[in-house]
């Protein structure tokens, strides 16, 4: 899986200029809309679907250096505490910080939605150009390549986000359980037990992190 | 349009994304998930899945987590005559997550929990 952003991405100059390019291309394409299209209720512009998923994973990726933050900085707090029933106070905090980021990729959270939602409207254009008589074979062609394009790569968005949420719901359950065997053995009177877990869940917390950090900075958003 | 201009629609796009992810991904109420796991494993699942009366969509390989209010939720599936048969209670607590596999090629489908809970309640718990 790819790791990095372009280049061209990280340049805050270069990153208006595509974003210009694309707004200028999507209105081309609006109007360029067919008249069934333009009846379509789904989407006020034809592009919309995309774009919105688009930006929607851009504005998640972004989150990303805070959650890693976030997730490193109660590894080192867990990890330096002697006081069990805090650990497990900044266990409880971390499970509320992933929970909130896994609502966003949930199979019916914001972001995996516009996702379907993205892959549906590129699937009714590409039945509508098979289909589309005022274009020239050529044209035709041309735009049907360029929908696959983006067909491929929203595809591509979609699976590399259910892998994430595979991640989060990992680490999620990993907060949950250790925390639920921290309470046992606290119940139990077995604070030095519970530190030991407590010890080797920031070693779990900070591999979870990485590869989080790795899963998201590589999704490429489609049209991006 | 000058540097200057650029730069500040630039930013001004940029706040504007930013504080719309930070409303879009701060919990607004109490949730929790529920992960349903579904064997066999299929592309896509065809029986239908119900979370109280909201229907499912269908389970891509085998898997779905769903973001859920806290509560205990009715998981169901289609019976007979359009009624709906219960297949189990679901316990969702805050910012954890209720495993649940559901053996979809019994009619009904049935329900197995990853944790139970107690004898008197017989739902999924995390």
């Amino acid at each position: 899986m790819k790791v990095s952003l372009p280049a061209l991405i990280q340049s805050g100059r270069a990153r208006f200029a595509v974003a210009a390019l694309f707004a200028a291309a999507l209105t081309f394409s609006a109007a360029n809309a067919s008249a069934e299209d333009a009846s379509n209720s789904n989407s006020g512009s034809p592009i919309s679907p995309v774009e919105e998923f688009s930006q929607q994973l851009e504005a998640f990726q972004r989150s990303v250096p805070d959650l890693s933050k976030s997730i490193q900085d109660s590894a080192s707090t867990i990890d330096s505490v002697t006081d069990p029933e805090k650990a497990r106070a900044e266990i409880d905090r971390l499970r509320a910080t992933v929970s909130g980021l896994l609502g966003a990729v949930s199979d019916n959270g914001p972001v995996s939605q516009l996702g379907v939602k993205a892959l549906d409207h590129i699937h009714i254009k590409l039945k509508a150009l098979a289909s589309e008589t005022r274009y020239k074979p050529e044209e035709r062609l041309f735009l049907t390549d360029q929908w696959r394009k983006l067909e491929t790569e929203t595809q591509n968005a979609n699976r590399e986000l259910d892998d994430a949420r595979v991640q989060f719901a990992g680490l999620l359950q990993t907060l949950q359980q250790n925390e639920d065997f921290i309470n046992e053995l606290l119940e139990i009177r077995q604070a030095e037990k519970a530190l030991e877990v407590i010890r080797h869940l920031t070693a779990d917390i900070r591999d979870a992190s990485t590869q989080l950090n790795k899963l998201i900075e590589g999704i490429k958003p489609p049209g991006a | 349009m000058n540097t200057t201009l650029r730069r500040g629609l630039g930013l001004a796009a940029g706040v504007v994304i930013l504080g719309a992810a930070i409303v879009m991904f701060r919990p607004t109420r109490e949730v929790g998930y529920i992960e349903i796991k579904t064997v066999p494993v299929a592309s896509l699942t065809q029986t239908a899945l119900y979370i109280d009366s909201a229907k499912l969509a269908p389970i891509k390989q085998g898997s779905a987590i769903l973001q859920e209010r806290v509560g205990t939720l009715r998981l169901q599936a289609d019976g007979l005559a359009g009624s709906l048969t219960p297949l189990c209670d679901i316990v969702v607590r805050r910012n954890r997550i209720t495993t649940v596999t559901i053996s979809v090629l019994e009619r009904p489908p049935r329900c197995q929990c990853r944790f139970s809970g107690s004898d008197a309640t017989r739902a999924c718990v995390s």
